[in-house]
C-alpha cells in the first residue's frame, strides 16, 4: 500500500445552529456532504491517491459513503463493471466513542496525522476549520465549505478540490510551493486558549447559549486576523473599514459602539445585512497581544460563542503567525497546467 | 446597553424560576422512578429526566395566550407549563384528584386551563393539535403561538410531517420541537430517521430548522425566544431539534439492553441542572445558596405529592360515566 494518503473529515453539524432562524443562513444537507465526499473520492482516484482516511459521524456522512462503496463494489462484479474509474481504499476512522461534539474532529484529525496523511480535506465551516487546524500540526489543510456562512473554507466544487488534494497527497505537486500558512488568532482568558482563523469577537452575552453571534449589538471589541471587503459574518464590518488580506502579516481590531458616529452597513450573516458603529479602528503587529476590555463577557471564535471570562480574568487576543499550512486550489492547478500533470496522448489512455 | 441586548437578558427571578422548574422536573421523575419500582403506580411511565432544558427552555417564553401539546413522555412539559404537581402526581397514582379525576394516567395528564393539551399516547399526535389552536389563535387574533414537542420516533409519523406541511402553508404561529433523545422506544435515530438531522426536513416544508444542545437552558431558551417572537409576529412555524439523551429507559422496566452507558457520561457532564447551577452561580447571576433552598423546597413539594396521592381515593364506579362525550 503507497503512501499518498489524505485525511477527509467531515462535520455533520456544521450549518445548523440559529442562523437558519433569525436569518436565511442556508442548510446543507447531510446526503450533500455525503455527494461531496464520493466526488473527491473519484478526484483522488483519477489522480493516484493511495488510501483515504474518513472520520466516522452519527450524523449519516460516513454511513452514505459507506453505502456508496458498497454499491460500487456491486456495480464492479455486475454488468456494469469497470466504467467508474477506481476510487482508492477508505479506512474508515471508527473503533472511537462518537461523542457528536468538536472533539470528534479533534480526535479524526490526530488519527489522520499519525497515520501519515499529507493533506486533510476538511468539509465545514469556520468553526469545523478551526477545531481542524488546532490538531493538523504541518500536515496541509484544505478547508471546503458547506455553508454560506463562511470566510476561511472556499466555496468550490469538491471535484477540483478533490484533483488539488490529491496531486498534493502523491507528491505530483511540491506542497511547499502550493501552500501558505495562515496567521491565527489565540484568544486566553485565564488558563483557557481558543484560537480563531478569521475573527473574536467580544460579546456582552453572559453565557453561550446558541452559540452563534447574529445580534452585532452584542459586540462590543473585534479582532481579524483578515478582514477581505467581500467576505460575509463580523470580519466584513473591517473588511469596509481597513481591508487586510490573508497573506499580508499583519491583522486588524476595532472596538464596536451602537451609537458611534462612524457606521458601517455589513452582511454579518447571510440575510442580514445591518448598520453596525465602529470606533477606534487599528492594526494588529505580528505577535501582538491585545486586552479584552469589557471586565465580563463571552469571547466568540470564528462567529460562534466559546470562552465566558469573568471579572478578574483579563482576557486577551493575540495575532500569530503559525496558523494552519493551506492548500491554494488555484495554485495547485496551475502547477499542474504548467507541468502538464493532467495531460495525456493518444485515444485510449 | 441597546434593546436587543436588555430583552435577552434573563433576570435572577427568571433563573431562578427556570432552575425550579428544572429541578421540579428531575425530583418528581427520580421520585416516580422510585415509586413505580413498588408496584403501586398502574399501567405504564416514561421518565423526562435528562430532558429538562427542553421543556423549560421552551415553555419559559411562553405565556397566557398560548398553548403546547405534548407526549407519552410528558410530565416535563406538564410541569415546565404550570399544571399543578400535586393533581400530576395524583393522576399517575389514578386517584380522583388528579388532574384528570385519575381516569387518564401518565400519558393523558392534560389541564386546559394551563394550555396544556395534554400529554398523548399517541405517537405524533400532537403536531396535528397546536395546528388548530395555532390556526384559532390565528384568526382571532391572539397573538398566541403553539408548540408542540414530539419525539425522534414522533418525527417519522405522518401526522408531524403532515402538520409541519400545513403550518407552513397557513403560516401559522406553530413552533415543531423535535426532542431527540437517540432512540424511539428502542431504535436509534441514526438507523430510524433517513435525513439524520430532524432540523434538515425543515427546509423541505420552507420553514428555518435549527439544531441545539438540548442539554443546555441558555442554548434552548436563545432560540425558542426567537423562534416564538417570529411566530408571534406572523414569522409563521420553526422546527427546532434538541439532541441529548434520556436518563432513564423508554419506560420504567426497559432492560435497556439497545444502548451502551452513555447516561453516565451526560449526567457526569453534560447534565441541564449541573450545568445551569454551575454557570449562574460562576457568573454571580445566582447564589448557591438561593439553589439550596429551592432543592429543599422542591424535595418538600415532591414528598408533599406523594403522600396526597397515596391517601387519596380511587375513582368509583360511578366517575365511569362522568368527563365522557358520551354515555353508551
Amino acid at each position: 500500500m503507497g503512501d499518498a494518503i489524505v485525511g477527509v473529515v467531515a462535520n455533520p453539524l456544521s450549518g445548523r445552529d440559529i442562523r437558519r432562524l433569525v436569518t436565511q443562513a442556508s442548510v446543507f444537507p447531510t446526503a450533500e456532504k455525503a455527494n461531496m465526499i464520493q466526488r473527491m473520492l473519484t478526484a483522488f482516484g483519477a489522480v493516484g491517491v493511495h488510501r483515504v482516511l474518513l472520520s466516522t459521524d452519527l450524523g449519516g456522512i460516513s454511513a452514505a459513503v459507506f453505502r456508496a462503496i458498497g454499491r460500487r463494489s456491486g456495480q464492479h462484479r455486475g454488468q456494469h463493471g469497470g466504467q467508474h474509474s477506481p476510487w482508492p481504499d477508505v479506512e474508515f476512522l471508527d473503533g472511537q466513542p462518537i461523542r457528536q461534539s468538536a472533539q470528534d474532529t479533534v480526535e479524526a484529525v490526530r488519527r489522520m496525522v499519525t497515520a501519515g496523511a499529507r493533506v486533510i480535506v476538511c468539509l465545514g465551516g469556520d468553526g469545523t476549520a478551526r477545531v481542524a487546524a488546532s490538531a493538523a500540526g504541518e500536515v496541509p489543510m484544505l478547508a471546503l465549505s458547506t455553508g454560506t456562512n463562511n470566510v476561511f473554507p472556499a466555496v468550490r466544487e469538491a471535484t477540483v478540490a478533490g484533483l488539488a488534494a490529491g496531486l498534493v497527497a502523491t507528491g505530483a505537486v511540491p506542497a511547499d510551493a502550493v501552500t501558505s500558512q495562515a496567521k491565527l488568532l489565540e484568544a486566553r482568558a485565564g488558563e483557557r486558549v481558543e484560537i480563531a482563523l478569521v475573527d473574536v469577537a467580544v460579546s456582552t452575552e453572559r453565557h453561550v447559549g446558541a452559540r452563534a453571534v447574529w445580534d452585532p449589538a452584542t459586540v462590543s471589541q473585534l479582532f481579524c486576523a483578515f478582514a477581505e471587503p467581500d467576505a460575509i459574518g463580523l470580519s466584513s464590518i473591517l473588511g469596509q473599514l481597513l481591508p487586510v488580506a490573508r497573506h499580508e502579516p499583519h491583522g486588524v481590531t476595532a472596538r464596536m459602539t451602537p451609537g458611534a458616529a462612524r457606521q458601517v452597513l455589513a452582511p454579518i450573516a447571510p440575510g442580514l445585512v445591518v448598520p453596525v458603529g465602529v470606533s477606534e479602528v487599528e492594526r494588529m503587529a505580528p505577535g501582538s497581544v491585545h486586552p479584552v476590555d469589557a471586565r465580563a463577557g463571552v469571547i466568540a471564535v470564528d462567529g460562534e460563542r466559546e470562552l465566558t471570562f469573568e471579572p478578574g480574568e483579563y482576557p486577551t487576543v493575540r495575532l500569530r503567525p503559525d496558523g494552519p499550512r493551506c492548500v491554494d486550489v488555484p495554485a495547485v492547478l496551475a502547477m499542474s497546467a504548467r507541468l502538464g500533470l493532467l495531460r495525456r496522448t493518444g485515444p485510449n489512455v | 446597553m441597546t434593546d436587543t441586548v436588555e430583552r435577552k437578558a434573563l433576570t435572577g427571578e427568571q433563573l431562578l424560576s427556570a432552575y425550579r422548574a428544572m429541578r421540579t422536573i428531575r425530583e418528581f421523575e427520580e421520585r416516580v422512578h422510585a415509586e413505580f419500582a413498588t408496584g403501586d403506580i398502574p399501567g405504564f411511565v416514561h421518565l423526562y429526566a435528562g430532558e429538562e432544558a427542553s421543556a423549560v427552555g421552551v415553555c419559559s417564553n411562553l405565556d397566557d395566550r398560548d398553548t403546547i401539546a405534548s407526549t407519552h413522555r410528558g410530565h416535563g412539559h406538564c410541569i415546565a407549563r404550570g399544571v399543578d404537581v400535586g393533581e400530576m402526581m395524583a393522576e399517575i397514582y389514578g386517584r380522583s384528584t388528579g388532574s384528570c379525576h385519575g381516569k387518564g394516567g401518565s400519558m393523558h395528564i392534560a389541564d386546559l386551563s394551563k394550555g396544556m393539551l395534554g400529554a398523548n399516547g399517541i405517537v405524533g399526535g400532537g403536531p396535528p393539535l397546536i395546528c388548530g389552536t395555532a390556526l384559532a389563535a390565528k384568526i382571532k387574533g391572539t397573538g398566541g403561538v403553539s408548540v408542540a414537542f414530539f419525539g425522534d420516533g414522533g418525527s417519522n409519523q405522518g401526522t408531524t410531517l403532515e402538520s409541519m406541511n400545513l403550518a407552513s402553508v397557513w403560516n401559522l404561529p406553530a413552533i415543531f420541537v423535535a426532542e431527540n433523545n437517540g432512540y424511539a422506544e428502542t431504535t436509534s435515530s441514526t438507523w430510524s430517521v433517513a435525513s439524520d438531522n430532524i432540523a434538515d426536513r425543515a427546509a423541505g416544508f420552507g420553514m428555518p430548522g435549527v439544531i441545539l444542545d438540548g442539554f443546555d437552558f441558555f442554548a434552548v431558551h436563545e432560540a425558542a425566544s426567537e423562534a416564538i417572537a417570529r411566530a408571534r409576529d406572523g414569522g409563521g412555524p420553526t422546527l427546532i431539534e434538541m439532541k441529548f439523551t434520556r436518563y432513564f429507559g423508554h419506560f420504567e422496566g426497559d432492560q435497556q439492553t439497545y444502548r451502551a452507558d452513555e447516561v453516565a457520561r451526560a449526567r457526569a457532564e453534560l447534565d441541564c441542572l449541573k450545568r445551569f447551577a454551575d454557570r449562574t452561580v460562576q457568573t454571580g447571576e445566582l447564589a448557591q445558596a438561593d439553589l439550596d433552598a429551592v432543592d429543599a423546597e422542591v424535595a418538600a413539594l415532591i414528598d408533599q405529592a406523594v403522600d396526597s396521592a397515596k391517601a387519596a381515593p380511587l375513582p368509583t364506579e360511578a366517575d365511569l360515566l362522568t368527563d365522557v362525550y358520551l354515555r353508551y
